[in-house]
Parts: structure tokens; sequence; C-alpha cells
């Protein structure tokens, strides 16, 4: 008899509070040797948030994976611990200098932010009871995923430049700015299962052997180039490389798990250096981030592009191997560490131990993923799966590369861990769906009624 | 679509696994090379929030502490700072040297691995402060150094006239060093600012004075040894047998006339013994006919060997601080090595080479090799490292050294000797000090009064301390630089 093992779900996310109220209350102890102001209200808040959303999947989702909401309430709880952190520096009497992107109700609001991202989550488990039922909205999400991609760029658009970085990817909604990017990955997302499910046979067999390769026809060719021109469009518009990547790279790895051609992955792989080195050469802004990667110390005065990258890489530097303890660094050098370079000032106060230690809670995020889409029958739930894993995947990638310069840096959010509420909110979302696939997965068949009567039930053999 | 979510997962395991080897390689291999970088906001913060260890004088008189860091605020990441202080400044400063923010000498620089902990042995130690939740702390380097001795020639030098001296005092038997003393010094606590535009224009103050206060007069500047090369010239005189020993006559004519033409004179021309004195007698008076001819006996170039044996000419040595070579050159014209084995022409010595050729006389021949560092304890109080003495050159047999110490007490001793009155009973009592002096015509001095050397160790039949001390332009080596040697070893050896 299967079971739902929503009782060791339980048991992780007590163990997921208890690390997150440590971590809390060190941040107390490591700034002013006091436990910190509001420790029992953003603890039990916080406590009272993930026990909500557990309860809610015993009634949802009985059968979903036991550990995607435990690593993803530690990945929260995480963040809010450095985001009271960095919001505390200079601030309160505490050590360390001001960080003027942040202001005293930053942290609440990111709590705030939390609650609303399980409000999200339960509201994908109560409405989509059978992830089936979003491939009506095929071409609807598609649609709306577009729009909201190419919100910000609309000229007139209040508010869309992200302050101190350039990239235009947020609107403003009365005194709130949204990154409606975020919510355009899901529906995008849904898009990409959609079609590729109904197209899937077409673009997988049609097409001739060149050099050992099977190439498609060139009008099939049509839809990639579309997500190709699409993710450039971001880019240039919008000024934001990362999420310009990882839509291109969500898009590509759906595309090869529906047709299991590895010439897709090529071409799109090719298409996407094209892109990237026509674009480093005629975009200043993306030759400077190629020129910052590769000499990243020629700029050591705050004037510099590479300043930001350089303060990264000193504050992983100055953590080593095990970190200074939360409080005791310096994270406040490294500008808008609160958002994209949110992991090195996790490196910095935890040391490489620690930083090792979240990169596989989101290396075991994607690995649940992953074997939900594997686990599923259905093929579009099984591609939506796979998808939503792999952009986990790719976006950690994208953004813990650039920071500890292994690839050129991009912006964009850190999951779970980033300053923001659109991010949470998504992201919240996206495990929702992974929780609905691996729940329609696990479920068992339907019992046939066991007691017939009379029926003599005879087993031959 | 099996098949391509395994290649898929393949994919997110390579991608993570370049994650984890990245930052491996940026936190573990490159933490140290990041935290050395110039402009490192962090490291450059830590500097002055790491209490470096101590230095001690810990000899006869101590422990007294001359270098610390005391607390003196907080940073902007919430550490107390610490800013280096010397509580004796300029009188240790030959020793200590400076710590500032742009770099630093003497103890501080050769030391600096214990100082700031990251000498091997002390790396247990800071894991475990580190585990702890401690602060980082750095070794206490205890010297040899005697505070009593130390003040002793400090002051000593202070009182001399206003002139530029040098003084080392040796323990003959270890070669621990006991006192090194320069004057004028300087105030090493000016040097210690956080503010490096301040450090700055002290620091150039401090180069351009025509004084030369950062110079270090005991190991660093040379002078003319003059009357005091004479314990050279005898010991090669026994060492060879070219002189049968301290009873054996010596011509001592006044003047000499040398091979070239030149005539060499005594000291006011006065004559020696008839120009018949036995070699101790001529080394009391200091005649300088009789060693120039037992220079010329024995040959510039032998000369010149047994000046190497005591140490001369060693561009190498170290106390850790390395020390100037004192210049004995090789001769082969006769009368030139007359007027070096006078201690004139080209010969040049240091402070610390004067108090060399005493303790080799005093510990039987045998010159252990100088050093300042007695020890270094880990802020836990476990010792990490000692000094074991160690002989640096057997300079001449234990015969050859007794009949030089016979000589050396003559000085003293003698009514008629050169430093009868100011290191003989009129200024010591019973205390029996053997020394020689030396009074070098200086003709760069320019200020008319020659260079006043003595050299000297004490008790005599039972060594503890050898002294050299130089006063440029002080005058006459008995007068001027004697009597504060003779400071040293009273205070030292705590007599009157």
């Amino acid at each position: 008899m299967p079971h739902g093992r929503r009782r060791t779900e339980l048991l992780m996310l007590a163990f997921a509070v208890v690390v997150v109220l440590f971590a809390y209350a060190n941040v107390g102890f490591g700034l002013n040797g006091k436990l910190p102001a509001g420790l029992a209200e953003y603890g039990l808040a916080f406590a009272a948030i993930v026990l909500v959303a557990h309860f809610a999947v015993r009634k949802l989702a009985p059968w979903a994976d036991p550990l995607l909401l435990p690593l993803a309430a530690l990945l929260n709880g995480l963040g809010i611990v450095m985001i009271y952190r960095l919001q505390q520096s200079g601030r309160n009497g505490n050590p360390g200098i001001e960080i003027s992107t942040m202001t005293p109700s930053t942290t609440a609001a990111q709590v705030m932010f939390s609650a609303l991202g399980v409000a999200a989550f339960i509201a994908v488990l109560f409405f989509i009871r059978e992830v089936r039922v979003l491939q009506r909205y095929t071409y609807t999400l598609g649609v709306a995923g577009l729009i909201l991609l190419a919100l910000p760029a609309i000229p007139g658009m209040p508010n869309s430049t992200v302050p101190g970085t350039g990239a235009k990817i947020q609107i403003g909604i009365g005194g709130f700015t949204v990154q409606p990017e975020q919510f355009a990955e899901l529906a995008l997302a849904v898009f990409f299962a959609g079609y590729l499910v109904s197209k899937r046979d077409v673009l997988a067999l049609a097409g001739r052997r060149f050099l050992g390769i099977d190439l498609p026809r060139a009008r099939d060719l049509g839809p990639v180039l579309i997500a190709w021109g699409a993710s450039l469009l971001v880019l240039v518009f919008e000024s934001d490389i990362g999420t310009s990547a990882l839509f291109f790279g969500l898009f590509v790895a759906m595309l090869y798990i529906a047709t299991q051609r590895t010439s897709w992955l090529l071409i799109g792989i090719l298409l996407f250096v094209v892109g990237a080195y026509a674009a480093s050469k005629l975009f200043s802004h993306v030759g400077v981030r190629f020129d910052v990667w590769l000499h990243p110390w020629v700029g050591d005065n705050p004037t510099h592009n590479a300043y930001q990258t350089v303060q990264g890489l000193e504050g992983l530097g100055y953590g080593g191997i095990l970190g200074t303890g939360l409080g005791h660094g310096q994270p406040y050098w490294t500008p808008l560490v609160q958002s994209d370079f949110i992991m090195t000032a996790f490196g910095e106060e935890l040391g490489l131990t620690g930083l090792m230690a979240m990169l596989l809670i989101f290396g075991l995020m994607v690995e649940r993923g992953l074997r939900a889409a594997v686990a599923v029958r259905d093929p579009f739930a099984k591609l939506l799966a796979g998808g939503l894993a792999f952009a986990i995947a790719l976006q950690v990638f994208i953004i813990v590369g650039g920071v500890s310069n292994l690839i050129p840096l991009t912006g964009i959010t850190t999951p779970f861990l980033s300053q923001g509420g659109s991010s949470l909110l998504a992201t919240w979302a996206l495990i929702a769906l992974l929780m609905r696939i691996s729940d329609n997965a696990r479920r068992p068949a339907p019992q046939p009624i066991q007691d017939e009567g009379m029926t003599q039930v005879v087993r031959a053999g | 679509m099996n098949r391509a979510l395994f290649r898929l997962s393949l994919a997110c395991l390579i991608m993570f696994g370049l994650l984890l080897i990245n930052v491996n390689y940026v936190q573990a291999f490159e933490s140290s090379s990041l935290a050395n970088r110039p402009g490192n906001a962090r490291t450059f913060d830590e500097q002055f929030t790491f209490q470096r260890g101590s230095i001690v004088a810990d000899g006869v008189g101590g422990p007294t502490t001359i270098a610390e860091s005391l607390p003196t605020g907080t940073s902007t990441s919430g550490n107390t700072t610490y800013q280096r202080h010397y509580p004796d400044g300029a009188m240790y400063a030959p020793i200590t040297g400076y710590d500032s923010i742009y770099g630093s000498t003497g103890v501080e620089a050769a030391y600096s691995k214990y100082l700031n902990g990251t000498a091997p042995g002390l790396e247990v130690q800071n894991l475990i402060s580190l585990l702890s939740g401690k602060a980082k702390q750095g070794a206490t380097v205890n010297l040899t150094v005697s505070p009593k001795a130390q003040q002793a020639a400090y002051k000593g030098l202070l009182d001399d006239g206003g002139h530029q001296a040098g003084v080392v005092a040796l323990n003959p038997r270890t070669g621990a060093i006991l006192a090194m003393a320069s004057d004028p010094s300087y105030n090493p606590n000016l040097l210690t600012t956080l503010d490096g535009t301040k450090l700055n224009k002290i620091d150039k103050k401090l180069l351009t004075e025509p004084s030369q206060p950062l110079l270090n007069r005991a190991i660093n500047q040379t002078y003319p040894p003059g009357s005091s090369f004479k314990i050279i010239t005898s010991s090669a005189g026994f060492s060879t047998g070219k002189v049968a020993g301290p009873q054996a006559t010596i011509s001592a004519p006044q003047p000499l006339t040398l091979p070239n033409g030149h005539q060499l004179n005594n000291d006011a021309d006065e004559t020696c013994f008839g120009g018949h004195p036995q070699v101790i007698q001529a080394f009391l008076l200091s005649c300088n006919t009789a060693f120039a001819n037992i220079g010329m006996k024995v040959g510039g170039p032998t000369l010149q060997s047994y000046a190497n044996k005591f140490g001369w000419n060693d561009s190498n040595l170290t106390i850790p601080m390395p020390v100037s070579p004192s210049v004995i050159p090789s001769i082969s014209d006769q009368s030139l090595t007359a007027y070096s084995s006078i201690g004139q022409l080209d010969d040049q010595v240091t402070a610390l080479q004067e108090a060399m050729d005493a303790a080799a006389i005093a510990n039987h021949g045998t010159i252990m090799r100088p050093y300042l560092l007695q020890s270094v304890q880990a802020p836990d109080l476990t010792t990490i490292t000692t000094t074991t003495p160690s002989v640096l050159s057997q300079a001449v047999t234990s015969q050859v050294a007794s009949d030089v110490q016979s000589m050396m007490v003559q000085v003293t001793q003698n009514p008629d000797g050169t430093a009868y009155q100011t290191a003989g009973p009129p200024a010591v009592g019973s205390l029996v000090i053997a020394g020689k002096t030396g009074t070098a015509e200086n003709t760069v001095s320019g200020a008319g009064l020659d260079d006043a050397v003595f050299t000297c160790f004490a008790p005599a039949n039972n060594p503890q301390i050898a002294v050299g001390v130089i006063v440029k332009g002080g005058g006459f080596g008995a007068d001027a630089a004697a009597p504060i040697a003779v400071k040293i070893i009273e205070a030292y050896l705590g007599v009157h």
C-alpha cells in the first residue's frame, strides 16, 4: 500500500523551521551579542506560514513529493534571515555600513511576500487539481507570457528600470513594483509544454540526415527561431541578459525532452553562441559583462564595472572554508548584495561549507522535480515538470556562476533567497506545480472495490 | 521522453558540479591570495582589528613589554581596532623597529610571522580560537634584552653630549644580546598612526633629518676601530707564533719609519718603555709602533684571516636583523699593513663587532652567534620555540684568549693603563673589567675630535657581559666610551 509520506514532510518542515530560527538567533548574537528583536514574531509567523502550507498539501495534494515543501521552506527562511542580517548592517547601533538600497521594513516585507508566496502555492494546488487541464490554455498562456515579458519595455511604463542596474524588467503598480517576467516564466513553460506535446512527432521525425545528425525540416525551425528572437528582444529592449538566457535555455531543454533529438540541442546552442557573440559586439552593456568576466581585477575602484564582481569574490574569499559566522562578515561592501549577490553573502558568512550545502539544497530540489517528471505518465505533465525543474537548475547556475565569476555575470534573482516579492511568488507557484505533478504521478490508481458480495475470486496459476 | 530526461538530469548534475568546483576554487584555493590583494576592503579593515603579539624584553630586570597592541576603538565591522604602542619609545627603537600600515622594520619585521600568528606551529591555535569564536591573537616574542642594561646603555648615550653613538652588550657565554642602543634615536609611536597621509609626512621628515635618527648605529653603521683593533693584532701575533707571548719584548721606536719612508707615531709622540716594551706593556699604554711592528711580522693577509675568525668581513650575519659587515681589507703592502694593524686606514667596525671581539676573548676564544630571540609564546602561553645558543666560530685557542685577557685586565688595573681612571679601581672599585680603548683619528668627522671606542667584558674572572661602545667624535676612548660601558656593566651586574 503506497502512502503519502506527509508525516515525513512535517518532520522535515520542523527541521527546516528549527534551522531557520537558529540562524535568525545567530544573526543577533553575531551582530551585538543579543537575541534579535522580533525572534518570536518572525519565528511564529514563519512557522505558521509553512504549517499552513503543509496542511494545505495534506488536503489538496496528499500524494505529493514530501521533500519539495521542506526544501523550499528552508531556502525561503534562510533568505529572510540573510535579508534581516543585511538590513541590520549599520542600523540600530549594529556594526557595518548601512545598505542604502534597503529600508527598515525590508525584512517585514519579505516575510509578507513569503506569506503571499505560500498563498499562491495553495491557490495553485486548489485551482489546478489535474495538471492536464492547463494544456487547454496552451496558447492563451503563451500570449499572456509574451505580454508579461514585453510589459516593462512599453514606453511610458512607470518605474520600469531597476534602480542601480539599468535593467528594464519591472513595472510600478500602486506603491509596489512587480517584475512580470517572473510570472512570464511559468506561463511560457506551460505554453512550451503544450505546444511541444502537440507538435513533437513532427519535430522529432521529419527531416533528413546530414553528417550523421538528423536535421529538422526548415519550416519546423519556425518556433525555435521565434523563441530565439523573443529572447534577443528581451535582451535588447530590457537589458536583461539573464532572463533572456534563462528563457531560451528553458525552451531548448524542453524541445530536447519532447523530441529526444540531439540536433535541436546543437541548433539551440549554436544559435545561443551566435546571439551572445553578436550581442557582445553590438551592445556595450553586454560587451562590458564579458570584459569584466575575463578581466575582473582591473576594477579596483567603486566606479569601475568590475567593482561588484570583485567585492563578491573578495567576500567569498573572506569567508573561506568555514565562513565568518552570521553577522561577523562584511557583506555590505558588495553593492546590491541583498538581491543578485545574496549567495556571496551566504558564502562569506557561512563559508564554503554553508554555500555548498545551499547549492545541494537547490540540487536536491531539482532532483525531486526531475523525479516527478520521470514518474508521471502524461506527456504534457512530464514535459512541464522536466522544464520547470531544469529552469531552477539553470537559474541557479546562471546567477551563482555569475557572482562567482564562473560565467559572465547576468542579473537574475536567486530563487527563494533574493529580496523581492515577484520572484518569491512565482517560485512558490512553480513548486506548487511540481508538487501537483508529483501528486498526480504518485496517486494510486482507483482501487477496484474489493468486496463484491460473495463473488469468488479465483487466481489462476 | 524519459531517456531525454535522464540526459537532462546529467546536464543539471554537471551544472551543479561546475558551481561546486568553482566555489571550492574561490573559497579554498584563492582565499589567501584574495585576502592579500591590495584594496581588499575586508582585509584592510582586518589589519587594524587584529591584536598583534607583544614584544617583551625578558633579560635581567625584565620582563618588560616594549611593544604591544592596544585597543583604540571599533571598526566599521564592529570589531575592536588596535594600534601599536611602544611604552619606552626611542629607547628600544633600534631593537623593536616599528610596525606601520605601510611596512615594518627591526624585530617587528623579522619576527612578523610570530607576531601576526601565521608561523607554522600557531596554526592549531588559530583554528581553536576560530572554532571557539575567540579573536585571533599573535604570539608573544620574548627577547634576550635586559631592561637594566638597555636603560643604562640608552641613558649613557643620551648623556654623552649629543654625539652620534652606538652600543651593544652581549652575554659572551651564549651570544644573547643584552642591550642594543643607538643615538640619536626616534620615537616609533609616531609611525603607528592609522592615517596614511599623516604617516607619509612623518616618514618623510624622519628620512630627511640630517641626524638620521632611523639609522641603527649599533649594527648598521661602521666606524674606524682605532686601537681597539690591537686585540685582533695581538691574537694574530700569538696564534701564528710570530710573537711568543705577552711577556715577549717587542721593538717600539718613536717614531717608527715604515718601508715606504713614512713615519708612524705613538699617541702624543710619547716613547714606549724606552722603545723595547713587553707586549703587555705596549698593550696597556696602547703604543702604536709596537703593534705596527707585530702587524708587519704577521703580514696583511694573515692579519685579515684572523680578523675574519672574529667575525669581521661577514656580510651574512643576522640577529635576525641584517648586520653591516665590519671591514678589514686584505693588504700586501707592509707599510699599509702597519696602519691597518692599529685600526687606522680603511678599517671599519660596528659596535656589535666590538662587543663580539671582547666576547671571543671572554669565552675562551669561542664566539657565540649573537641573537635576540629568547622564546616565542603562543596566546595560550605554550612555548612555540626557544633559541639554543650556537657557536659562530672559534677565533683563537683558549691559551691565546687567556693571554689577551691578561693584557686587557692590565688596561684597567695597571695605574698606567689607558682606562685605569675611567674603568679601573678609581671608577668601579673591586669589580675587574677587562677592556681595550680605541681613539681613532677621524678626518671625516670634521669636528676635530676623534672617534671614541671601548670594548670590554666583566667580571674578568667570570665573564657575564661583553660591551662594545663607539662614540663618533667623542674624543678619547677612555674618556668618552669607557664610562658608558661601565654604567651598563654596573647596572647589569647589580653593583653600586
